[in-house]
């Protein structure tokens, strides 16, 4: 399970599960995936997920490669660090159709649907969410502030 | 297939056997139509973590110029071609015989120039590929694309994601006048893909 760094900025790898503190700053590069922050109001403690695919399928491996398995580990994670899980709270981003949305594994719109059924499913409302298009998206949440920084190639950042 | 499931150390060496033999028809494609200037050699052949896969290939939030070409068919996977600016500059200029165009936008012909370079290393990749496993391999059109190399990568990783949490993934490199080149081509071929590598390669004589 993902411990809590206090480290200014931590990427978060295909698949992989970082939870953060304070000044901390959670990163990840998207395509089709997801970057899925959960956190609580005025509490500077986050997790972030960045999610590959939509359903485990009942398959093994590391859970926050699939929508369905990563929501409810981000949850444990943030009990672990001593964060009530009631009244949690979504940002996500992600989920572009790349490749020109041509090639046959667009995936990029099932994931976005994916993790939205899985925050429903756990009860978590989503604050916000930027998703979609053809180009890939830079993001940063910040602990501190709950902020996540999408960036695009050609366009203006965006806070969510 | 299960998500643990990783290829074997001599598994891996035919694979690079494989990939040896197409990177020297795709050089040789590649020198012809750069007038000798510049050749190709396979960098790796390698599995590696997916959560790894960006940072170990030095791929992340750079911003790169790439041809994308997809295999079409059943086996299926992808190769890609990329460039930091300046080289797929310098590499157009070259090609079209110019300066080097400082704009910020490219122009069609010069992003043509780059697309076609992509389709003669595809085209020859895969024909000789075609001939090793004795299947049929057609690449798609070439895509040009301006983006993050990890937001493009991962979505090449897709469908081995699907199966494994190990890619396998095919590195080459180029050179011009031994000078090495940022410039690599990436293949990452799907589960599928691999295993009628694998099979081909069991079953030669």
């Amino acid at each position: 399970m993902a411990s809590c760094t206090q480290q200014k900025e931590t990427t978060v790898g295909m698949g992989q599960i970082a939870a953060g503190t304070g000044p901390a700053q959670l990163k990840a590069v998207l395509g089709s995936c997801i970057g899925l922050a959960l956190y609580r109001q005025h509490q500077e403690t986050a997790v972030f997920a960045h999610i590959v695919l939509p359903n485990s399928s009942g398959q093994g491996g590391s859970p926050g490669k699939f929508a369905d398995t990563a929501v409810p580990e981000m949850i444990q994670v943030l009990k672990k660090a001593g964060v009530s899980t009631t009244g949690l709270l979504a940002k996500f981003a992600g989920g572009a159709s790349m490749f020109g949305g041509v090639g046959p594994m667009q995936i990029g719109q099932v994931n976005a649907e994916a993790v939205t059924e899985a925050l429903k499913k756990a009860g978590i409302r989503i604050v916000a969410q930027d998703v979609g298009g053809k180009s890939g998206r830079r993001v940063t949440f910040d602990c501190q502030t709950s902020e996540m920084k999408v960036e695009q190639v050609g366009a203006n950042p965006k806070i969510l | 297939m299960t998500a643990n499931t990783r290829t074997i150390q001599p598994q891996l060496e035919v694979l690079h056997q494989l990939f040896a033999s197409a990177t020297h028809d795709a050089s040789a494609a590649m020198c012809r139509w750069t007038d000798g200037l510049i050749t190709l050699t396979l960098d790796e052949v390698r599995e590696i973590p997916l959560e790894n896969v960006c940072s170990e290939l030095n791929i992340e939030d750079d911003l790169l110029t790439m041809v994308i070409l997809s295999l079409e068919g059943d086996l299926g996977g992808d190769m890609i071609l990329t460039f930091d600016e300046k080289n797929g500059r310098q590499l157009v200029a070259s090609l079209l015989g110019r300066e080097i165009n400082g704009e910020a936008e490219w122009s069609e012909l010069e992003k043509s120039a780059l697309t076609e370079t992509g389709n003669i290393l595809g085209c020859a990749y895969m024909n000789a590929l075609t001939r090793l496993i004795d299947h049929e391999l057609v690449p798609s059109p070439p895509y040009f694309v301006q983006d993050y190399g990890a937001s493009v990568l991962q979505q090449a990783l897709m469908a081995q994601a699907m199966t494994t949490d190990q890619v396998l993934i095919c590195r080459t490199g180029f050179h011009r006048e031994g000078e090495e080149l940022n410039w690599r081509v990436l293949f990452v071929p799907t589960q599928r893909m691999k295993a009628a590598m694998e099979g081909a390669l069991h079953s030669a004589p």
